[in-house]
Order: C-alpha cells, then sequence, then structure tokens
C-alpha cells in the first residue's frame, strides 16, 4: 500500500509543479536551506581555520612551558595521544662579538620547527620564507641586534662558550609566542648547540618548552593531563583558548552570520507556511475526492506529506549544493587569511542543511497540512464543508517551538533559545494587537479621502477591500512586517558592524610600539617622534613587578587549581602608574582612584605600604589601592577588595583591588593587566612604553631613532595589523553575500504571500468588472490595496526593527544601540513600494481575464 | 444495498431539523432507482447516507452486505475503494490534471496493471479518444461529464451514484449523457442509484422513488407523465 501512495504522491507533486504555491514553497526550502548549510559550513571551516591560526601563532596546538626539562613519559603519553613534538628553550643572555656586549633572548629550536607557517629570513638576498630554524653552528639574529653590536652577516658571536656563525637575519618568527615578553633582542639557535653553550646549568632562568601539533580529537584526549600539569604549575597554553588578537571582530562575525542564516530560515519558514497554506486549500477537493474512492484519512495525510517530503528532499538536494557552492565562495573571498590546506567540507553541515528543511517543514507546515486529515468525502456533494482551518495558535505554536529548537541547534546555548522564543512569542501577541489597531487606523484615514480623482477613488476602494477582509488582511501584514523587520535588521546591523570595524582600527592606528624609553630619555624621544607621526599614545611609565602574594596566601594556593601555571604567576608583570583612566578602558567593578587617592600624596597612609623589608611591613599601613584587567581577576578568581602583594625590585608592595576594568586588547594601544595611582611606583627602576602611528613618508624615522635611541626597541605592528584589516575586509565580502541571501528569503516571503492571495483577488476583480469597472480602474484599486498593505507592514517593520536591533547590541554583539531615522522613512515608502509592484506586478495576468474565467478561479487552480 | 429506518437530523444552534426520517430502501443489484423530489427536498443528504459518505443519526444501511453502522470513516472508505463510482453535477473534475488523469484517480488508490491503458479505454468508450491530454478548462460542460462517466466506470463498480448528472448540462447535451450513463450501466451490469429532478431521466430507470418530508414514496411512470405535462 505504501508503494501505491508512494507513487500517487509523486504523480500528483509532478502534476503540481506547474502551480504557484509549490513553487513559492520549493524556493523557500531551497533558500532555507542553503543559506543554512552555507553559513554552517563556512563557520565549520572558520572555525578550524581560526584554530589553525591560533596554532600557528602559539607555535602549536599545544604549549607546554616551565623552569625544568619534560620528563620523556610525559612526550611518550603526548606522542600517544597523536601529537607531534617540537623542543624549544628560551633563555637570556649576553652575547659578543668583540668587544661589543649584548644581553640577547636565546631561542633554541629543533629540527622539527615550526609545526605551523615560516618564518622570513634575510640570508643576504632579500627575505625569504623559510621553514625551518637555523641548523647546529649557525644562528640568526634579529635586526635590532644586528644594529646593536655591528653584525655582518657571516660573522661569529660567542653565545656562552661556543661561538655559532650569524646567517640570516630574522624579520619575523613562524611563530609569535614570546610576543613582548623579552625586551631583549632575539637570537635564534639549533637545540643541538645548547649543551655546547654550557648555559643551562642548575639554577639558570631557562624555560623549557614543548611544542606540540595535532588534531582536536589528540587536545580532548589529553585534557585530564593538562588540567594535572596546570595544577603542577606548568604553563598551559591551549589553541582553544589562547586564541589571536583577532578574535572579537570575528566573533562578531559569526554571530552575525548566525543571526543571519537563522533570519532566512525564519522568512523561508513564513514563505513555507503562506504556501502550505494555499497548497491546502488548492487540494481539498482532491482530497475530498480521494476519500470518495476510498482512500483513508491516513492515506490522505501520507500522500499529501510524502509528497511535501519529496519536495523537501529534493528542494534540500538543490539548497545543499547552493550551499557547497556559497560556502566555497566564502572560502574564496577569505583565502588569504584562511591557512591554505583546508580539510575538506565535513558532512555535518549537510545533514544539518537537510534536517533544517524538514523541521521548517513540519513546524510551518504540518498542522495545516492536518487539515487535509478532516475533508469529509460529502464536500463532493456540498462544496461549503470546507474542514475548519487550522487555529492560527497552534500554527504559530508549533512553528514557534520548531524555530525554537533550531535556535537552540545553532547557537548551542538553551536559555538563549528559551528567552528568544518567549520574547517572540510576546512581541507576536503584541504585533497582533498593534497590527490590528494600525490597520483599523490607517483604513479609517483612507475612507476620509474626499477627493474625486482615480487615486483618490481607488485607494478608498482598496481601503474598503482591505477592511473587508481584515483577517486576512491581517495576517499578511503580520507576515510582511516580520519580512520586512527580519530584512531591515540585517541591513542595520551589517551596517553597524562595518562602522564599528572601522572605528576600531582607524587608518592612524598606531603601526610602532616603543619599549624602554629610559625616564632621562623620555623627553628627548617624545621630541623627536611628536612632530613626525600622527597618533601617539601616552607614555606610560612601566615597571616589573611579580606576585608574591595573594590575601597573605602564596599565589598558587590562592588561586584556583587551573590558574597554577597561568603566565601571570609565572613571569614578571609591567606595572603602572595613572591619575586618569587609559583610553579605550571601562571600569566594570569598583571605582576608579579618585582625586584624594591619586592627587595629594603627601596625605596618603598607604605610602607606608611600601617597605624596604617584608618583615617591616606591618598591619595598620594601609594597602596601595589598584586597578586590575577583568579577564585576568577572573582567571586568578580575584575580585574587589583583595589584597594582593607585589614584589618590586628588592621590595614588596601590599595592595589592594579597587576597581576592575575591562579593556579592548585589539586596540593596539600599550594596555596594562594592574595600575597602580600615581606616587607608588616611581621610586623604582621604571622605563617608558608608548605607540604610535607612522605615515609612511616617515618611513626614516626609524633608523634616527635606532641610532639615536639605541636602548629603545621598536617593534612594527603593521603585518599584525595589515592582517587584522584583511580579516575584517574580506568578513565584510562574507557578510555582504549573506545578506543577498536573507533579502532573497524575504522576496520569497512576499511571492509566496501574494500567490496565496490570487484566487480571492481575482474573484473581486471578476465582480468589480461585472459591476462596470474598467482595466484602469482595477489596477488601481489593486495597485492601492497593496501599497497600503505595504506601507503599514513596512511601519510595523520599522517598529519591531528598531527595538529588536537595539536589544542585540546591547545583548549579543555588545555595541552601543543607535536611533535610525532612515528606518522609519525608508520601511513604509518602501513597503508600499516595493508590495504595490509586486502584487500588481503578479495580478496583471488576472485583470487581462474576462469575469466569468476570474469569478470561476474562486477555490480551483 | 438496504437501508432500514433511516433518519438524519441536524442541528443549527437551538433548532434541530429533521430531514429524513425513518426512511428505508432495498435496491437489488444491477437495479437502476431514480430518487426524485423538490430542491431542499433533502436528495443529495440521502445520497450522501447511502455512498457511505455522510452517517444517519439513526438507523442502519447495509452496503455490500456489511453494516456501515458497524464501520468507521476510514472502513467505509475501504468498502467503497473500486466498488462505488460517482457522477456529480457539477462534475468535480481537479483542474490540474489531464483528462485522462483525472480517470485515473481511482485506479490509483487500487492498483492494477495497465491503468493508463485501462483509463484511455474508458475515454474512447465515451467519445474523448482524442482529448486525453486536456485539461478540464479546455473541455465543455458535456464533455467534463462524459470524463466524470468514464471515471466512475473505470474500476468496474458495482454501484454507481449520480447527483444530478444533467443539472448543469443544457438538454440536448444532457441526453447525450444520460445516454451513455444507460448505456455504459447496462453494459456492465451495474447498480444505479440516481438523484434528480429531471423527470425524463427518471423515467429510464427501473424504479422511480420520490423524496418528501422525509420520506420515500413510489412513483408510478404514469404520475411521472402527468406531472411532467402539468
Amino acid at each position: 500500500m505504501s508503494d501505491v501512495n508512494w507513487r500517487l504522491a509523486m504523480r500528483s507533486l509532478k502534476r503540481d509543479l506547474r502551480a504557484a504555491d509549490v513553487r513559492a514553497l520549493f524556493m523557500a526550502l531551497v533558500l532555507a536551506v542553503a543559506a543554512s548549510t552555507m553559513i554552517a559550513f563556512f563557520l565549520d571551516r572558520l572555525e578550524r581555520g581560526l584554530e589553525r591560526q591560533a596554532g600557528q601563532m602559539l607555535g602549536g596546538d599545544l604549549v607546554l612551558e616551565q623552569r625544568d626539562p619534560f620528563s620523556d613519559e610525559l612526550r611518550a603519553t603526548l606522542r600517544d595521544a597523536g601529537f607531534t613534538l617540537s623542543d624549544q628553550i628560551d633563555l637570556v643572555s649576553m652575547i659578543s662579538r668583540g668587544d661589543r656586549f649584548q644581553p640577547a633572548s636565546l631561542k633554541a629550536v629543533d629540527d622539527v620547527y615550526p609545526h605551523y607557517g615560516t618564518s622570513y629570513v634575510d640570508f643576504g638576498d632579500g627575505t625569504e620564507q623559510v621553514a625551518s630554524g637555523p641548523p647546529p653552528g649557525e644562528a640568526w639574529a634579529d635586526p635590532r641586534l644586528i644594529e646593536l653590536i655591528e653584525i655582518e652577516l657571516g660573522d661569529q658571536v660567542q653565545v656562552g662558550q661556543t661561538e655559532l656563525t650569524v646567517t640570516g637575519i630574522i624579520e619575523r618568527e613562524a611563530d609569535q609566542s614570546s610576543g613582548f615578553g623579552s625586551f631583549n633582542p632575539r637570537l635564534m639557535l639549533n637545540t643541538a648547540d645548547i649543551d655546547a653553550t654550557g648555559l643551562v646549568q642548575e639554577g639558570s632562568r631557562v624555560e623549557f618548552e614543548i611544542l606540540a601539533a595535532g588534531p582536536p580529537a589528540a587536545l580532548d584526549e589529553v585534557q585530564a593531563l593538562l588540567a594535572e600539569l596546570r595544577r603542577e604549575g606548568v604553563e598551559v597554553r591551549d589553541v582553544r583558548v589562547d586564541r589571536p588578537q583577532l578574535g572579537n571582530a570575528l566573533q562578531r562575525a559569526e554571530s552575525y552570520l548566525g543571526l543571519a542564516g537563522l533570519a532566512a530560515v525564519l522568512l523561508a519558514g513564513v514563505a513555507v507556511a503562506m504556501s502550505t497554506r494555499r497548497y491546502v486549500e488548492r487540494h481539498l477537493d482532491t482530497a475530498a475526492l480521494l476519500r470518495c474512492f476510498g482512500a483513508s484519512q491516513r492515506q490522505l495525510v501520507t500522500i499529501f506529506s510524502l509528497q511535501l517530503i519529496g519536495l523537501a528532499l529534493v528542494a534540500s538536494t538543490i539548497g545543499a549544493l547552493l550551499g557547497l557552492i556559497g560556502q566555497a565562495l566564502l572560502i574564496w573571498l577569505l583565502v588569504s587569511f584562511l591557512p591554505m590546506t583546508l580539510p575538506p567540507p565535513g558532512l555535518m553541515p549537510l545533514g544539518l542543511g537537510v534536517f533544517t528543511a524538514l523541521a521548517v517543514l513540519v513546524g510551518f507546515a504540518g498542522p495545516t497540512l492536518l487539515r487535509i486529515k478532516q475533508v469529509s468525502a460529502l464536500k463532493v456533494l456540498r462544496r461549503e464543508l470546507d474542514p475548519l482551518p487550522p487555529s492560527a495558535w497552534l500554527v504559530v505554536g508549533v512553528a514557534g517551538v520548531v524555530f525554537g529548537g533550531l535556535l537552540w541547534l545553532y547557537s548551542g546555548s538553551l536559555p538563549l533559545a528559551i528567552a528568544l522564543l518567549i520574547g517572540g512569542a510576546l512581541l507576536l501577541g503584541l504585533l497582533w494587537v498593534i497590527s490590528a489597531l494600525l490597520l483599523s487606523g490607517l483604513l479609517r484615514v483612507v475612507k476620509r479621502f474626499s477627493g474625486r480623482s482615480e487615486w483618490s477613488q481607488a485607494l478608498r476602494l482598496g481601503g474598503r477591500q482591505l477592511a473587508r477582509r481584515r483577517q486576512a488582511g491581517l495576517g499578511q501584514l503580520l507576515a510582511f512586517s516580520v519580512t520586512f523587520f527580519a530584512m531591515a535588521m540585517i541591513v542595520l546591523v551589517r551596517g553597524d558592524l562595518l562602522t564599528t570595524w572601522q572605528d576600531q582600527l582607524p587608518d592612524n592606528t598606531p603601526n610602532y610600539f616603543a619599549i624602554n624609553i629610559q625616564p632621562s630619555e623620555r623627553d628627548a624621544f617624545e621630541a623627536a617622534i611628536s612632530p613626525r607621526v600622527e597618533t601617539q599614545s601616552t607614555l606610560y611609565p612601566m615597571v616589573r613587578g611579580r606576585i608574591v602574594a595573594i590575601n597573605d596566601q602564596s599565589p598558587r594556593d590562592a588561586v584556583p587549581p587551573d590558574a597554577r601555571g597561568d603566565n601571570s604567576l609565572r613571569r614578571e608583570l609591567n606595572l603602572t602608574w595613572q591619575a586618569e583612566l587609559p583610553e579605550g578602558n571601562e571600569v566594570v567593578a569598583g571605582e576608579w582612584f579618585s582625586a584624594e587617592q591619586s592627587g595629594d600624596e603627601e596625605s596618603q597612609g598607604w605610602m607606608s605600604a611600601v617597605e624596604s623589608t617584608p618583615q617591616q611591613t606591618t598591619q595598620q599601613t594601609a594597602p596601595v589601592p589598584i586597578s586590575v584587567e577583568d579577564g585576568l581577576a577572573e582567571r586568578l578568581g580575584l575580585s574587589i577588595g583583595d589584597e594582593m602583594t607585589f614584589s618590586v625590585g628588592s621590595d614588596e608592595i601590599t595592595t589592594q583591588i579597587t576597581s576592575l576594568r575591562s579593556l579592548n586588547w585589539d586596540s593596539f594601544r600599550p594596555n596594562f593587566f594592574v595600575i597602580f595611582p600615581p606616587g607608588v611606583l616611581e621610586q623604582f627602576g621604571h622605563s617608558y612604553i608608548t605607540a604610535f602611528h607612522l605615515p609612511e613618508a616617515e618611513d626614516g624615522l626609524i633608523r634616527e631613532l635606532i641610532s639615536d635611541f639605541p636602548g629603545v626597541s621598536l617593534l612594527n605592528v603593521d603585518a599584525i595589523l595589515g592582517q587584522v584589516r584583511d580579516v575584517l575586509t574580506q568578513v565584510t565580502r562574507a557578510v555582504e553575500l549573506v545578506l543577498a541571501l536573507v533579502l532573497l528569503a524575504g522576496v520569497s516571503v512576499l511571492y509566496a504571500a501574494l500567490t496565496a492571495s490570487r484566487p480571492v483577488r481575482a474573484h473581486e476583480s471578476g465582480l468589480l468588472r461585472v459591476f462596470g469597472a474598467g482595466s484602469r480602474m482595477i489596477s488601481r484599486v489593486q495597485g492601492a490595496e497593496y501599497a497600503l498593505l505595504g506601507f503599514a507592514s513596512g511601519l510595523m517593520g520599522a517598529v519591531l526593527a528598531e527595538l529588536a536591533t537595539a536589544a542585540l547590541y546591547i545583548y549579543l554583539l555588545d555595541l552601543a544601540p543607535r536611533f535610525h531615522l532612515g528606518l522609519w522613512v525608508l520601511l513604509p515608502v518602501g513597503g508600499a513600494l516595493l508590495i504595490g509592484v509586486i502584487g500588481h506586478a503578479l495580478s496583471r495576468g488576472l485583470r487581462r481575464q474576462a469575469p466569468a474565467a476570474s469569478l470561476g478561479l474562486l477555490g480551483e487552480a | 444495498m438496504y437501508a432500514d429506518k433511516l433518519s438524519k437530523q441536524v442541528t443549527s444552534g437551538e433548532r434541530s431539523l429533521t430531514i429524513l426520517h425513518d426512511l428505508s430502501l432495498n435496491v437489488a443489484a444491477g437495479e437502476s432507482v431514480a430518487i426524485l423530489g423538490k430542491s431542499g427536498a433533502g436528495k443529495s443528504t440521502l445520497l450522501g447516507l447511502l455512498a457511505g459518505l455522510d452517517t444517519p443519526s439513526d438507523g442502519e444501511l447495509t452496503l455490500f452486505g456489511q453494516a456501515l453502522s458497524r464501520l468507521d470513516e476510514d472502513g467505509r472508505a475501504a468498502l467503497r475503494a473500486g466498488r462505488v463510482g460517482f457522477v456529480f453535477q457539477n462534475f468535480q473534475l481537479l483542474p490540474t490534471l489531464s483528462a485522462l488523469e483525472n480517470v485515473m484517480l481511482p485506479l490509483e488508490l487500487s492498483p492494477r496493471a495497465g491503468e493508463t491503458q485501462t483509463a484511455a479505454q474508458w475515454l474512447e468508450r465515451v467519445g474523448l479518444g482524442e482529448r486525453v491530454d486536456h485539461l478540464p478548462k479546455q473541455l465543455s460542460g458535456g464533455e467534463q461529464q462524459r470524463v466524470a462517466v468514464a471515471r466512475a466506470f473505470v474500476t468496474d463498480p458495482e454501484l454507481v451514484f449520480a447527483d444530478e448528472p444533467t443539472g448543469n448540462l443544457d438538454p440536448d447535451t444532457g441526453a447525450q449523457v444520460i445516454d451513455l450513463l444507460f448505456t455504459l450501466n447496462r453494459e456492465a451490469g451495474t447498480t444505479l442509484i440516481l438523484v434528480t429532478h429531471d423527470h425524463a431521466l427518471a423515467r429510464r430507470c427501473d424504479r422511480c422513488l420520490r423524496l418528501d418530508h422525509g420520506k420515500l414514496e413510489p412513483f408510478e411512470p404514469a404520475a411521472l407523465n402527468a406531472e411532467e405535462s402539468q
């Protein structure tokens, strides 16, 4: 029997392909699947791309670091999990050439180095990309070291007890894991030479690192081991946690794409719901006849469900193919940012696409389709015996639950999905009421049009037609306003995202950092750069200090176990003092230093908190107020009121956290974890740091600075900046592609809705014609009706979009909300035009028909 | 087919209206019966009950030896499948289906070999062999009803119900359709139950009944003649 149903279903589907509602349904499903698979594919690959990139910046997918050599047992465990290992040793040592001495930051790498990416090295014939470190016996130096001890390529330098030949100038290292951690110039050598240097001895300050590269599964496998290592005080950097600084912008882009995908799915769902309604109405006669010929209720439901499922399968195949092409296009747009060797697209997004299509079908078409089951065979004798349409609440309810499920699936957050769903339901109820009020108001206004011109007459008549079908009109109004709302929101959010990104990295974003400026050089340095650079951040004083106690406990005992290996506990922190909150920082808890705390130094009780020996630190001295970065506070489990003791030089300073700050790490300005008020750290040895934007024309300044201020380190961040900008440009293009898809989904809703109301309008125009109205008149009346509908929907859409974008900015995208005046003009006028034109064009054929034909059309074709 | 004391009441609001009251009817296999009555007498309601499309408020109907009251909606539908044919006043052809596809529809529910050929042969028999691919709207009223007749007979049914088959046709066309209906009925030996107010049509049946105030009364052909001449 099921074979019969299948054949019957497929046969009638083939016949049905000519029908406008089936085409609308098909198009909507294709769009829903295309949008969701494209975005799922893309996000999946983007995620993997980001991880790869993070891996490149870290030097591996997993980096372990400690003061002692790692055990062979640990290496074996990591290898068994599927990692490839590379060893690295970091230390600071004096190197020399002739009578020139210079402390340098040594980095010894093995033959596996680097896991990812390439280094940029100049061997004398311009910069080359190299995927290895120096061979034994050789070393590569950075330009600063070359300058400082006047090395030529081929020269020998003394490193500990051995001599190495400098064969390359290293412009950029494949991994940037060291960052600004060390201010000394770099010398890279091979691990094979380390023993010969005799620098690694008991008690020497050496960092041993294992750089491990491996698949995500390997990382999963060793999570327990990593937690254990963290507790033992090993610094663990995991590619999933230690993301590159591009994070913020891309995360927003991901949120946006996810949102856009859902908007497309929702719009397609609305289109599916509207086309199904028409589809079912059109098939009630068929269903009644089939009942008459002996089909059971179940058979009817099976036949029509099979038809729709068949349609959905074909649509999802086409949609998935489009999604695949679309994601390939997205990847192509982003190719210079993504790593070259991406794994092929997985099957998961494909499954997701098909699942989405079926879910949309079940949710948005299911209750309506069940109406077919209720058809009585008696309808063949008494045509008026149509089964009642399912209650609007049931349709909206089921669609809501299914859409909520999709929200959950896509966002991965159940509370968010539930909140959005409840919000949506409340909004819909409110919308219904406002729509009803708006429609009556508008119709009342139109009624007053007393002009005798054809247009006022058309508006009056159109308004009256709309008023007569109030319920149907309300339904369409609701669908159109949701459509306009979703379209407007996607456009608005895109615009604001782009503006925010551009604001975030303006053309004059600092591209150089200057570090290690001595107090005596400070004024001269500032005078040298000020006239020639475009933007310059404050010159921040910087003092190195180590956290030695938290709330009178040793830091390792005071912090959560997982944070024991945290960088901030193992290294000296850069401390600064400021009276004013630095630009781009925001106090999120507690209060910034009062004028009293940072102004009148003499009267401050906490001055005495600085003692020359820890033993003399007494209880009665008030601790120094400090401001801590909120991320660090969270990692170390710190809150307002906690005490931290820092060792600076040979002294200890007891402090108390009085404020937590959030700051923008993407800002390309100096940022600090801990800020003191003025009056405490000045007495310690300090240097200054600043960032500035150097225009290309002033390139010569750098050479002058290097020779005038040899002790100052200049770091060029143009490459990183360029990379971030590239990503933003490319992500913008991706966003635009997705935007086009959402707009297309919006048009499919309009098409479906207008198709659905075609027969009713055909009937009306037939009647008008019978009563003697000419084509022109009918055309104007219909145009006016559509335009009124479009205007009201546009207005509603504007209300919704304004409210929703405000909520989105605050809660999801973390941006400040803005008011969009253009929206309130564009949407109603655009809505009137769009609906007017599409509706008018769709009913053109109807107006040409003889009245008999159009009157007969009602309830048939 | 045997109907015993059928009653049908419908309630609209608080008022209850009796359409059929204690109505009994016995139709033998191969017999043709015409049911006459004024507009609103309940003819279509009776036809709906007899075909099992609707359920009586009271009484029992036995079709093909099965008591319909023991069957649910789906059971009654299954009983009809392939054994009952219908011809309607408004043809009830599906507008998106061609003539051939419309005729095939009942065959598709109870599949057998050569559906397309069978349907085409039936269209040939009703004189529409050349119009198989035409959509209903490309056919005249008479042609549409001939398609409907072919559809009613295509499954070789034991029983055919016709509801005002000439109601929407002009007299000449109506007469042609009636000739066709009775010819096919005679050839196939089918039982025919026909509801009409066309006396000429009723006269061609073996037996005539009149529905009046919810009851069926036998009619003589002579009385029909007299009534017709008034």
